[in-house]
């Protein structure tokens, strides 16, 4: 390595002559389209306001987001900043290359009472927190409008309750011949995260309170995953087919993402609208939850302060509004969901959005364990072999949890 | 030059040189694979031993704990049925691929080196497939495959034949991802398999027909043999390949449903890259080593060395 | 020799079958290409109807796609020239030369392509940042000059050589280089014109190691583009079959013109027989 001492000297030289004039920092994120543009504008914001900071934000593709950081992380090559999905958020923090943010929150006006519950579950090691939320996303239920109205039911009106929802499917089925309502039952993530929020409804929850044993294996576990199955056998509306029959028009009711009420209106010709995802009668309003997570890696105290400065300016109450305003996702704090300008805005601009906005109090995160993913594949594996009829919901249920206990030690 | 038939040179096997004379040929021998050997050496050889080491790991990649486990992860590996399914599958994949791919990757290559009309834009089609990207060929073929709507199941329907749900069909799923391995292979078995029909003297078939040999004849007593490195080339990349199939998996099932379609290439990548075990991972990448090894080394037996068609 | 017409014409049918079923998903991504988003969904999935070429503007403004196209350009001709230099060299060695070790060494090239390159991601990375290569074209280049499997091509094609045509030269007292420059590289055309086209549609194409070892968007390749309509939360599928058409479009050139050497030889090779 001697030869190339030269250029480490370089670099080092150019640091600190870089350092001494103005600070220069990397910031890695997964926005892409329209949202990278909000942030950009942001940041171009930011630097107006705070002469000498340059913010260079550079766009990773979301699917390899992690692994560039992984990589970076093994060969010191870290950004100053760098934002995940939220999932992720167990693994980056077992590096220990991220900064432990509680000194600089205690010694800012981030009052961390504003943020809602659910995302600040993640992020945590040791009583430490490494990460704060930046955005969320979550998950309600879309309708089409046109299907409902060939149904003969009230196009405005959708369903509350679960067995409101099987009644007007089967009366779509009946009537249209279309599927009532679409199932995620290709497995993976999206048949996972679908059907945690049928586990809330019933009351239940994916792992025990302290993360150390699965317990979707229990009673509303069952029941949820029962009717999952009787939506497809017992009541004929939904059927086990490849994802995108309700963007097709082939089917009347979906769960999905906040971030649809952005997509679906761009891509499909019929009129849609948006609830709060139907409870069973006696359950519980729930919804699970996305977004990301903020982070700053470990540099040195000057690097480290002005992205910490950064982050506190981005996560402010009036800079999250227009962010959300901008970008579609779903407030995570208190005050920018209450905020007067940022509620017309749906009203007016986005009334699809409303009802996620409105879910997000019920927002449960996933549960914040390193092996998540491998959970949640292992869950959604088992809860596809009941949907093909291979195994009951019990015995579905208990084999996923029998799995799974081994990974939570 | 005497050229009484087809017959493929192999250095070295017809007389056996010296360990003197094979010494001497060192010197030119490094010329010729000094870059190769730089070259993988630095960026190839070392990264490969490098997750050999780690598959003795516990690690997830960035954790600063990483417990030596010696042979855990592979212990863990051999008892694992998610191993024996996906090895299972990836077997039929494999062998199916290929097979296919190389039989209509060889009739088109000696469809299309005839002199027959529009051979150019033929050809231009028929790699297209190699040419179009993974991700929109996946998606369209999902399209295609759909059991209500896609293109397939309807031309079935008009022959009388109820098509199965391909994608969510456990028993059609993989059938599904090697029509479109093949349809990705069979125009890059053709440019190879061009390449080669170039090489092949018109003096063999001007002397095969003169002796009265039968279009078919010609095929299979000119061609063929002459065909035949490239037949061993492409049979031992295809396997290569067909090992590792992971992006068509990845767009079209996701290795459902039921790890119908869990090829090892998309376990591996489960558990490297969606459950961060490297260590794990890298034992899985071994283990399909060795057997993609195992299996070039029985090709080369079989084919004395790669030159086939030594008559 | 005639050919038979009904020969001819079953001939063309089976070909035009087999052009269209290799032609069909590009002809969607066409298709979808000039799409408004809005009927994205609907048939005709094949044909073109709509004509909303705006889709290629939005899309090629939606990145620095000019300077992408220069980056991939830099690394595509950097690693197709070294990748068909040095395998042909390499290849013609295993082909004709007997020395201590060679089968050895041939098998431990062709097991670098038997061991999945995900694996070998970090320790790769940590030799480019030793190296201080990140984000230059060196570290696009440079670790893919070499492909076993153009060796291996070059090998097989070698070995298809009558070796006569070298024993003269050899007898004369002409030397392997000269040999290899004079009588073999000129006979290799052909497979040139195959392997060239094969490593170009890998670097083309090649996306992760990209990523992995480049940070400023300016050192970006077109494949890195692409990931800009492929987000997190939903696929603009009319923007990136646009902007994917537009960067399959050097590709399919790249083969038009590999494809002129597999043509010639059927007229011209008379040199073989």
């Amino acid at each position: 390595m001697r030869k190339y001492t030269p250029t480490f000297l370089a670099v080092i030289l150019f640091s600190v002559f870089s350092l001494s004039l103005a600070q220069k920092l990397t910031f890695w994120h997964y926005w892409d389209g329209a949202n990278g543009q909000v942030l950009q504008n942001l940041i171009d914001q930011y630097q107006e306001e705070n002469p000498g900071i340059t913010i260079e934000a550079v766009f990773v593709p979301g699917s390899e987001l992690v692994s560039k950081l992984q990589t970076a992380i093994a060969g010191r090559q870290t950004p100053t900043m760098a934002i995940s999905d939220l999932v992720a958020m167990p693994f980056l923090t077992s590096s220990g290359a991220l900064v432990a943010l509680d000194d600089y929150i205690s010694e800012s006006n981030v009052d961390m009472s504003d943020y809602f519950a659910g995302p600040l579950v993640y992020g945590l090691r040791d009583g430490k927190r490494y990460s704060l939320p930046v955005s969320a996303s979550n998950l309600a239920l879309f309708w089409n409008k046109a299907i409902f109205a060939e149904a003969g039911l009230d196009p405005d009106t959708p369903p509350e309750t679960w067995e409101e929802l099987v009644e007007m499917a089967q009366i779509i089925k009946e009537k249209t011949g279309k599927w009532g309502y679409e199932l995620f039952t290709q497995g993976g993530e999206g048949t996972s995260w679908q059907w945690q929020v049928f586990l809330w409804n019933k009351g239940g929850d994916v792992l025990s309170g302290d993360l150390s044993s699965p317990a979707f294996n229990s009673e509303a576990g069952f029941e949820a995953l029962q009717f999952w199955v009787d939506l497809i056998d017992e009541y004929e509306v939904s059927t086990v087919a490849p994802w995108g029959l309700f963007g097709r028009g082939e089917a009347a009711m979906v769960m999905d993402g906040s971030w649809m009420t952005q997509f679906f209106p761009m891509q499909v010709n019929f009129e849609l609208g948006s609830a709060v995802f139907p409870y069973p009668e006696g359950g519980e309003i729930a919804t699970n939850m996305g977004g990301e997570q903020i982070f700053i890696f470990n540099t040195d105290p000057e690097t480290q302060q002005a992205a910490w400065n950064f982050i506190e300016w981005f996560s402010s109450t009036p800079v999250q509004v227009e962010w959300d305003r901008g970008t579609g996702f779903i407030p995570i704090k208190e005050s920018v969901a209450n905020d007067s300008t940022y509620i017309a805005w749906v009203k007016n601009a986005r009334p699809l959005l409303l009802p996620f906005v409105e879910s997000m109090p019920y927002a449960n995160p996933r549960p914040p364990v390193t092996k998540y993913p491998q959970i949640s594949d292992t869950l959604a594996n088992y809860i596809v072999e009941a949907l093909y009829g291979r195994m009951s919901p019990q015995e579905a249920l208990n084999t996923a949890a029998q799995e799974a206990a081994p990974l939570l030690r | 030059m005497t050229l009484s038939r087809p017959q493929v040179h192999n250095e070295g096997r017809a007389k056996r040189p010296t360990f003197m004379r094979t010494f001497k040929n060192l010197p030119i021998a490094l010329f010729f694979l000094l870059p190769t050997v730089v070259i993988l050496g630095t960026f190839n050889f070392y990264p490969a031993l490098y997750s050999l080491y780690l598959s003795f790991f516990e690690w997830n990649g960035v954790s600063p704990k990483r417990p030596f486990v010696g042979l855990d992860n592979y212990q863990r590996l051999f008892s694992s049925s998610e191993f024996w399914n996906s090895l299972q599958v990836t077997v039929i994949y494999a062998a199916a691929m290929t097979v296919a791919a190389l039989a209509l990757g060889m009739i088109v290559a000696v469809l299309l080196n005839q002199d027959i009309r529009g051979r150019a834009l033929y050809r231009a089609l028929y790699f297209l497939p190699v040419i179009t990207p993974t991700v929109a060929a996946g998606v369209v073929w999902k399209y295609l495959f759909d059991p209500s709507q896609g293109v397939i199941n309807r031309f079935l329907a008009g022959s009388g034949i109820t098509g199965p749900s391909w994608l969510t069909d456990p028993s059609w799923a993989l059938v599904a991802i090697v029509i479109v391995g093949v349809w990705k292979r069979v125009g890059f078995n053709m440019v190879v398999y061009l390449a080669a029909l170039q090489g092949v003297p018109r003096i063999y078939y001007e002397a095969a027909q003169l002796d009265g040999a039968s279009p078919w004849q010609r095929f299979r007593f000119v061609t063929l043999p002459l065909l035949a490195p490239s037949t061993f080339f492409l049979t031992v990349t295809a396997l290569i390949d067909a090992f590792q199939v992971f992006d068509l998996v990845y767009v079209m099932t996701q290795g459902g449903p039921l790890k119908s379609t869990d090829v090892i290439g998309y376990y591996l990548y489960r558990y490297g890259f969606r459950y961060y075990e490297l260590g794990f991972a890298s034992a899985i990448a071994y283990v399909m080593f060795a057997l993609i090894f195992v299996v070039t080394l029985i090709q080369f037996r079989l084919s004395r060395g790669g030159a086939q068609g030594e008559n | 020799m005639k050919t038979n017409p009904l020969r001819s014409v079953l001939t063309h049918l089976l070909l035009l079958t087999g052009a269209f079923i290799s032609a069909m998903p590009f002809l969607w991504m066409v298709t979808t290409s000039l799409k408004p988003a809005g009927v994205l969904y609907q048939a005709p999935l094949l044909i073109p109807t709509y004509f909303e070429w705006s889709n290629y503007v939005e899309a090629w403004k939606a990145a620095p796609f000019p300077r992408f196209f220069l980056n991939s350009a830099i690394m595509t001709i950097g690693i197709t020239l070294g990748q068909t230099l040095f395998s042909a060299m390499a290849g013609y060695a295993f082909a004709r030369l007997r020395f201590p070790g060679r089968d050895v060494l041939f098998f431990l090239i062709l097991g670098t392509m038997m061991i999945p390159f995900p694996v070998t991601l970090i320790p790769s990375f940590l030799i480019i940042a030793d190296l201080g290569w990140l984000d230059t074209y060196q570290a696009l280049i440079v670790p893919r000059v070499v492909s076993a499997f153009a060796i291996f091509l070059f090998r097989q094609f070698f070995l298809s050589i009558p070796q006569e045509l070298e024993e003269a030269a050899l007898i004369d007292g002409a030397n392997r280089v000269v040999i290899f420059a004079r009588i073999i590289l000129p006979l290799s055309t052909p497979v040139m014109a195959a392997s060239a086209i094969f490593s170009f549609l890998f670097a083309w194409n090649d996306f992760l190691w990209p990523l992995i070892v480049t940070n400023s968007t300016e050192m970006r390749p077109i494949q890195v583009g692409l990931a800009f309509f492929q987000g997190q939360y939903g696929i603009f599928w009319t923007l990136l079959m646009a902007a994917t058409v537009l960067a399959t479009i050097p590709a399919i050139l790249a083969f038009l013109v590999a494809q002129q050497r597999f043509i010639e030889g059927i007229t011209s090779s008379g040199l073989k027989g």
